[in-house]
């Protein structure tokens, strides 16, 4: 960026809204300079004291007047001329008065409304989906239940014009829902088990559309916590019914309490956002230790654009999102960063959360529109739910318990940010072929 | 709404919730049913309205684990809406 102080009547055109300028209008003649004639010469105000004391430094004020602006241009100086041409132009040119790096800007972080980054076919690159494919780790056999707003096949053949596993008869359907399994409306829920797919294509998807309150006063996509506690009792018979020797059962639940408004005051006995004690925190715990591996979204309340819902003024990862023997998933986007809204530790029943991250905000599902991303950590734990249930389809339970399983994936996963554990990637990125060498090893230190 | 937690004998029914807690058959939620949330130790769960939890006795609910429990709504964590 070169700032130039051009006469008083050029500056004034620059700065006049009506007027239209280039920059060699401004700047004609700097040799070594390739000036860029798409950027429009931009005004500067120059600040002056105020009050008439020269030495004040405390109250400035800031003049457009002509003989004071001065005039930004872009131009363009080869890479071994630097240091020669940005210390002769304010010299031999006494129009210029500094000549100023403009180095690249990173974008922010993504947030609400920001279109995707990435597809859905680079989400799959990423958690090298042909790698679990090659260890004979696609699903196959394992029950992947979406506790949500219940799911459309017909859009899931559809968008991956191929087959998709429902299992009607394990799945739920609550009272006062008047879909089958399978046959919801295009929603949030279909979303998931889209992006549960990506990395286990042939696991057996169980419909539980928890989410499809028909209580009066209720939204079309909310529901109670007892929906979800009905849900994971009937997990229990899924699951216990199952053969030990071949037991797996995987869990996405990308939801979650939002306020404090609707629960009991933290310290009441029947609290559910900070009480281990709460019927639900209980079932989960139980679920888990029967064999199941149970996933929660961390939440879109990230303290860089946390979702208008948001009311928990801090530690936003509430009751069993936080739960120690859950997996508790973050959002990354393709480029591994955290996105802007994906909530941040420490949990509430756990400190240390969320446990990872996995990848959100692609273009996949198409479900809100093919130009809308699959987004919120709604996406990131199903996402991380199909890497699972990949796993799972090698080792089940009774070789892998869900605790050592979860130990795994938090020990393999791509470190950011700050060494080891931090309350904004957990413990990392999820990293599957990681995972696979270490199962890997562990077989051979088995055998 | 909120969410009761009772224990009763294996294979108990919703009227013997009901009973338990002091409450007629129509206090408690009959669509929502009787959940079994520990079956080996008898735990049960209930949804009841706000006005027949108050009228539970505090005697009906004195083993460990019995209660009154917050029932809150449940969304979903995506898209997110844009905060203010």
């Amino acid at each position: 960026m070169i700032q130039l102080r051009p006469e008083p009547d050029v500056v004034a055109a620059v700065a006049d809204p009506e007027v239209t300028t280039s920059a060699s209008d401004v700047a004609d003649r700097l040799p070594g300079v390739v000036l860029d004639e798409s950027f429009p010469p931009i005004a500067v105000p120059r600040p002056v004291p105020r009050g008439g004391d020269p030495l004040s430094l405390r109250r400035v004020a800031f003049s457009m007047a002509p003989q004071d602006a001065t005039v930004l241009v872009r131009g363009e100086i080869g890479d071994d001329e630097i240091t020669t041409r940005t210390a002769l132009l304010p010299v031999a040119h006494r129009q210029v008065a500094g000549v100023f790096a403009d180095p690249v800007i990173a974008p922010g972080l993504v947030c609400a409304g920001d279109p995707p980054v990435g597809d859905w076919q680079r989400v799959a690159e990423l958690l090298d989906t042909a790698g679990l494919r090659a260890e004979g780790c696609d699903g196959s056999g394992v029950p992947l239940a979406i506790l949500d707003t219940g799911i459309n096949l017909a859009h899931l053949r559809e968008v991956l014009g191929r087959e998709v596993r429902l299992d009607a008869e394990r799945s739920l359907v609550p009272e006062g829902v008047s879909e089958r399994p399978g046959e919801a409306w295009v929603d949030h829920g279909t979303m998931c088990a889209f992006d549960a797919l990506i990395a286990a294509p042939n696991a057996t998807l169980l419909d539980l559309p928890v989410l499809l309150s028909q209580r009066p006063g209720g939204s079309a996509i909310d529901g109670l916590l007892s929906d979800a506690v009905a849900a994971f009792a009937h997990l229990r018979t899924v699951l216990e019914a199952m053969p030990e020797e071949s037991r797996a059962l995987v869990v996405s639940n990308s939801w979650g309490s939002f306020s404090p408004r609707w629960d009991f005051p933290v310290g009441h006995p029947g609290n559910y956002s900070d009480n281990p004690a709460h019927p639900f925190n209980i079932i989960v715990g139980s679920l888990e230790q029967a064999g199941a591996d149970v996933l929660f979204a961390a939440g879109n309340c990230g303290r860089d654009c946390p979702d208008g819902r948001c009311a928990f003024p801090e530690r936003p990862i509430v009751g069993a999102n936080s739960h120690g023997q859950v997996i508790s998933v973050g959002g990354v986007d393709v480029e591994g960063k955290r996105v802007g809204y994906s909530s941040q530790g420490p949990g509430r029943l756990s400190d240390q959360k969320p446990d990872l991250c996995a990848y959100t905000h692609f273009s996949g599902s198409q479900v809100y529109g093919p130009d809308s991303p699959d987004s919120g950590t709604s996406a990131a734990c199903p996402v991380a739910a199909g890497v699972v249930a990949a796993i799972r389809t090698r080792w089940p339970a009774s070789r892998l318990s869900p605790a050592e399983l979860r130990t795994l994936l938090q020990r393999t996963a791509d470190d950011r940010s700050d060494i080891g554990f931090d309350y904004d990637y957990g413990y990392g990125i999820l990293n599957p072929p990681a995972v696979l060498a270490a199962l890997r090893r562990l077989e051979a230190r088995r055998v | 709404m909120v969410l009761m937690t009772v224990r009763l004998p294996r294979d108990a029914t919703l009227a013997a919730a009901a009973r338990k807690l002091g409450l007629s058959e129509d206090d408690v939620d009959a669509g929502y049913g009787l959940v079994p949330l520990d079956p080996a130790t008898g735990l049960y769960g209930v949804r009841v309205s706000d006005e027949a939890a108050r009228r539970v006795r505090p005697e009906a609910l004195t083993e460990e684990g019995e209660g009154v429990h917050a029932d809150p709504r449940i969304e979903p964590f995506g898209p997110p809406r844009p905060g203010t």
